[in-house]
């Protein structure tokens, strides 16, 4: 089952904004978790119709990250995402982007995408969100 | 003849249609007359050029090569890229261009030639860096790593430095912020092309993206490095932004050795032309080539002059009324904090977390300027918001 993970302010309502939404583009949520950071709140989700959630979480202004990319709390100070950067390199897995999500000080959420997600998420479980 | 209760009259439509562009005209002269938060002029007159609009006018390909298409304005449009080149610093190599469909068509352009030219580089750019970005690498496939911007938007280069020396084996290609969208802040080419020799990078490319400061820095006393004096490759501007186009356009330049490269490689599938788009626009060259003939680089200077001055009257206007606002250098791009956000709906501000921004296009009056505070002020002592003090 692929999974969505949505990085959003932490504030009351934000769940059924997102439940509301897909439900009106006749869209089954199947499973549904939610991290509570320090600003902000990462919600991850199943859902019967992958692409079309997507779109509909997107249009919502939410930024919607797929099971493609990794998504990370790093410390957000200047050098962060090349400590990581060179966990890949060193592993010989190649980095395909590398952007900054959301900035929640002192931390940030960025979410990766490499050659190799299985071996990738191996290497970064220390600030692996969800 | 031209009715001028409804200039649709005489348009060989049904009525109902005729009443529909009516109303939509209408509607889009009221919001015009409240558009402050977007980088688009609105004093520009081209009625003169309308009878081209008669024909279809395409520069289809090269705007260098003679075409078979003859409804083309490539000699007018060569002659918007010799303005350009000249007020871009071109360097004695040359440089090659066309005139795009506005800065993303640019920024694409310059993208697409450094991954041609290094097919395995890794593209850095800055957290501020426009949305439209990331979506070009996706599409060109292009390796590509965020770096982290400082506060006031210039890309944070302690961050660049330890990034790139992550992939020291590894082309860099440099993308460049010639004023962010959000707060008008430039990259410092200077530190960057310092970084990169520092940390020993030979193979780099670096692209700048100038949709809008492309056409303030040229005419203003202390720019800051920006053109290919400073080392850049390629350079997107747009065109319907500062200089004012009904149709959206821009112009990319760049390093006319660069632009060989990939036509050689093009050549064996038969065709030189490197453009991105077959089909081109060839009417706004038309209207670039108009502006810069009529007003020359005396006027563009008079124009960027004021601009500059309405924005530090917006500052200062601001500021009295207690509202922290501030611009960056050579900046026409008013930054202060978001506030009254149905006013900023109203006035169809961009907002950005916690900023908002006004930009001082040559049609924005210190009088419009004078309305809009008013109305933000007004609004936020309704709502019982504070502004943010000095």
């Amino acid at each position: 089952m692929k999974r969505i993970t949505i990085v959003t302010e932490r504030r009351l309502g934000v769940i059924s904004e997102i439940s509301e939404s897909l439900a009106a583009a006749d869209i089954n949520i199947e499973t549904i978790q939610t991290e509570l950071h320090d600003n902000s709140s990462v919600i991850i989700l199943t859902v019967d119709q992958y692409d079309k959630a997507l779109q509909v979480i997107n249009n919502i202004g939410m930024d919607a990250i797929s099971e493609d990319a990794i998504l990370l709390r790093l410390k957000d100070e200047p050098g962060a995402l090349a400590k990581i950067a060179r966990r890949f390199t060193d592993a010989g897995i190649g980095i395909r982007s590398i952007g900054l999500v959301k900035r929640d000080q002192p931390f940030a959420f960025v979410a990766i995408s490499t050659e190799r997600t299985a071996e990738a998420l191996s290497l970064v479980e220390d600030v692996l969100v969800g | 003849m031209t009715n001028h209760l409804n200039p649709f009259e005489d348009c060989g439509l049904k009525e109902v249609h005729k009443k529909r562009l009516k109303r939509f005209l209408d509607g889009v002269q009221a919001e015009a007359h409240r558009f402050l938060g977007y980088p688009v002029s609105q004093q520009f007159d081209y009625s003169c050029l309308y009878p081209f609009l008669a024909y279809p006018m395409n520069n289809l390909g090269d705007p260098y090569t003679e075409s078979n298409y003859h409804l083309n304005s490539h000699a007018f449009e060569r002659e918007v890229l010799a303005f350009f080149s000249e007020l871009m610093n071109a360097p004695d190599e040359g440089v090659w261009g066309y005139v795009t469909n506005g800065g993303t068509e640019g920024n694409m352009y310059g993208l697409y030639l450094s991954r041609e030219i290094f097919p395995n580089g890794m593209v850095y750019y800055s957290e501020d860096t426009h949305y439209s970005i990331p979506k070009i690498l996706r599409i060109l496939k292009a390796r590509n790593i965020m770096i982290k911007s400082q506060p006031n938007g210039e890309m944070d280069y302690q961050d660049f430095a330890e990034t790139i020396s992550i992939f020291s084996d590894v082309p860099a290609i440099v993308f460049a912020n010639i004023g962010t969208t959000m707060t008008g802040a430039v990259d410092n080419l200077t530190k960057i092309k310092e970084i990169l020799k520092q940390r020993v990078r030979t193979n780099y490319y670096i692209h700048a993206d100038a949709a809008l400061a492309g056409m303030i820095l040229p005419f203003v006393d202390d720019p800051q490095p920006f053109d290919f004096s400073a080392g850049i490759d390629s350079i997107s501007i747009s065109g319907h932004k500062m200089i004012g186009s009904p149709i959206p356009c821009g112009v990319v330049l760049a390093r006319k050795n660069h632009v060989a490269r990939i036509a050689r490689a093009i050549e064996y599938v038969g065709t030189l032309d490197t453009t991105i788009s077959g089909s081109r626009n060839g009417i706004s060259p038309l209207f670039l080539w108009h502006a810069i003939n009529q007003k020359g680089k005396s006027g563009f200077r008079r124009m960027i002059q004021n601009c500059i001055s309405v924005a530090n009257y917006a500052v200062d206007r601001f500021n009295r009324k207690g509202i922290k606002a501030w611009r960056h250098k050579n900046s026409v791009t008013v930054i202060f904090p978001k506030m009254a956000e149905n006013v900023l709906k109203k006035w169809q501000i961009a907002v950005h977390r916690d900023i908002a921004h006004v930009i001082t296009m040559p049609n924005i009056s210190k009088n419009r300027i004078d309305d809009f505070v008013d109305d933000m002020v007004r609004e936020a002592e309704q709502n019982d918001v504070i502004a943010v003090k000095q």
